[in-house]
């Protein structure tokens, strides 16, 4: 899950392939991601993983790195 | 007491008048009027002493802080104007801006700092770094700079006297900021505004809104953006608190809404973009908005539909969509009425601003449109920009001569934006002629874009467009054909973009065609292009 976010933010948002993006980079202090760029990664996220993130969830710690993503991620497919 | 003429003449009355009211509050930090005012004589002190003062560009290049606001009235106070450069630009970018703007001196702070040596070329006329750390109380520290480029540190800005410098150092015809926006031919434009195109804005809208002391007014847009001017200027005129909001809780709608919540905004001002975001994913209704009693939009249409749903969401606020170019300030005011909620059409840019004038003239016959026709929408007062920064031409072509002023040779701004006038005598826009659009709120010219990209050796032949988006108002798309034999990935279009241009400017959709779709004049087909895209 950690490499498939990973590639999806260096590839498709960021359009740097071979940027080489840490697991607990921080991304919004270091302007990887901006409003727009975390909406279509949500939505990537949502399809990619069978996940729904309501807006209340939608906060820095579940998506400040790629680590706070995937745990997010495990805890609502836990849920579900 | 005189009458101010000057912006930064706003700060020094109101920081007589109430020293103790809160200016900025920056999350947990805030600066009282009497502070930012001593903060302001210290660094304009250090700036006079490396010989700034009128004529002068001074550049800010920090993330939003308090050190933005300190940063502004600092300059402004010894006679130069001020560009702030965008910090999330590519170095490229704003090595253009720094050269083509003729900065010396730049604003910093120490978490900024560091870029500099990478950022400007050694034939910039950068000399001198003056580090604004009021945000983060820190010791000094060693930044290694370029060769012949001075360091100043901010201990050495607040050992200076709290004295006020002479109020006369600049006149109201002199420059007080350039804002950078984008060019057709590949390199961006320097909007020049003096005080007085500022104040004629700013002293209309502070009435429009009727903002008062007790009000707590947001800062969303960055400062090189021209709504930053309302944020900033309306509320120190009258002694306004200003929210500064901070980047990282512009990127999450929730945050933004408890934002407004928590720090008690009472007029919130932003792009569109910003308040769909939280109509779609901010919870409003959740959460205790009630302090927010006008809501003020501007930079791109406001898709009805949103629109309809915030204001369902918060029926108490009072909203007002704002239109006006750079080059113009803000020319045209719309109240938005109750709303039909069957209604799907924009609402209308409405009508000229105190010390404004609009009017439409027909493409054909050059005359001024009848109700029901439509024409291109010219500007006139006080609030036209001075021109663009050492383009004659390119000025020549929008400040033109009033046709309709037989007296002297008046200057009026040609927009370029195509509107029309409903019954009530409100303007509607309806769109422009030119490769001109908006995506995020930001103004984009599709030749800047086709510019760099033709700067690509393996590119034969590209087309930038725009597709209308909900959320984004366009997503700009290139069509691009290759110099025969060569390949070309989407990421490498990207990369290629990421070094030269800003981010809201970068391609969204990348498509590679043999051969790009011409008109029987030779021309690329455009609507052709249009179509296909939006079909997809």
């Amino acid at each position: 899950m950690e490499s498939l976010i990973n590639a999806h933010i260096t590839r498709a948002v960021l359009s740097k392939p071979d940027f080489s993006l840490k697991h607990d980079t921080p991304l919004f202090e270091s302007q990887i991601l901006d409003s727009l760029s975390l909406l279509k990664l949500v939505l990537f996220l949502e399809k990619e993983f069978g996940v729904v993130v309501p807006a209340e969830e939608l906060v820095p710690e579940n998506f400040k790195t790629i680590d706070a993503m995937c745990a997010y991620i495990r805890s609502k497919q836990g849920k579900g | 007491m005189t009458i101010p003429y000057l912006l930064h003449q706003f700060l020094a009355a109101t920081a007589r008048r109430s020293p103790d009211q809160t200016a900025v509050v920056f999350g947990e930090r805030s600066l009282s009027y009497g502070t930012l005012g001593v903060l302001t004589n210290q660094l304009a002190k250090v700036l006079r002493a490396h010989g700034v003062g009128s004529g002068d560009r001074v550049g800010i290049y920090v993330s939003k802080s308090i050190a933005s606001v300190v940063s502004v009235f600092a300059i402004l106070k010894t006679g130069a104007c001020y560009v702030a450069l965008d910090p999330k630009a590519p170095a490229q970018r704003l090595a253009y801006i720094v050269r083509d703007s003729g900065i010396k001196i730049l604003l910093t702070s120490s978490m900024k700092a560091t870029d500099i040596p990478v950022m400007f070329p050694d034939d910039c006329p950068l000399n001198t770094v003056v580090l604004v750390d009021c945000d983060v109380p820190r010791e000094s520290l060693s930044i290694s700079m370029p060769d012949g480029v001075a360091l100043v540190q901010w201990d050495e800005v607040i050992t200076q006297s709290t004295m006020s410098l002479p109020e006369n150092l600049a006149v109201e015809t002199d420059t007080a900021y350039i804002l950078y926006t984008s060019g057709s031919t590949g390199s961006p434009k320097g909007v020049m505004i003096s005080h007085r195109n500022s104040l004629t804005f700013v002293n209309w809208a502070t009435e429009c809104v009727g903002l008062t002391v007790a009000d707590r007014v947001s800062n969303h847009a960055p400062l090189h953006f021209d709504l930053s001017t309302f944020d900033i200027f309306s509320s120190c005129r009258v002694g306004a608190t200003i929210i500064l909001v901070p980047e990282e809780a512009s990127t999450f709608p929730v945050q933004l809404v408890k934002l407004i919540e928590r720090e008690r905004i009472t007029v919130w001002y932003s792009v569109p973009t910003a308040l769909t975001l939280m109509v779609l994913y901010g919870n409003l209704t959740a959460h205790d908005l009630s302090c927010l009693r006008t809501i003020i939009f501007a930079g791109e249409v406001f898709p009805t539909k949103y629109l309809q749903k915030l204001m369902t969401a918060l029926p108490q606020t009072r909203y007002m969509n704002w239109y006006g170019p750079s080059e113009t300030n803000v020319c045209t005011f719309y109240e938005v009425p109750q709303l039909d909620p069957e209604r799907t059409a924009p609402i209308p840019i409405g009508k000229a601003c105190a010390n404004s004038e609009v009017f439409a003239i027909t493409s054909v016959g050059n005359k001024l449109t009848k109700p029901g026709e439509s024409g291109e929408l010219y500007v006139r007062g006080p609030s036209l920009m001075q021109g663009y920064l050492g383009q004659p031409e390119k000025t020549g072509k929008v400040l033109v001569r009033n046709p309709f002023n037989s007296l002297f040779d008046e200057l009026v701004y040609k927009t370029g934006d195509i509107v029309t006038v409903d019954a009530d005598g409100n303007y509607v826009y309806q769109g422009r002629e030119d490769g001109m659009i908006k995506t995020r709120g930001y103004r984009v010219e599709l030749g800047e874009i086709e510019t760099v990209l033709y700067g690509h050796p393996a590119i034969r032949e590209v087309a930038a467009l725009a597709a209308p988006d909900e959320l984004l108002g366009n997503r700009l798309c290139a069509i691009i054909s290759l110099h025969d034999g060569k390949t070309l990935t989407r990421e490498d279009v990207l990369a290629f973009c990421n070094q030269r241009l800003p981010r809201y400017m970068l391609p969204d959709v990348i498509e590679f065609r043999e051969t790009i779709p011409k008109t029987s004049t030779g021309k690329i087909d455009r609507v052709n292009l249009a179509d296909s895209i939006s079909s997809q």
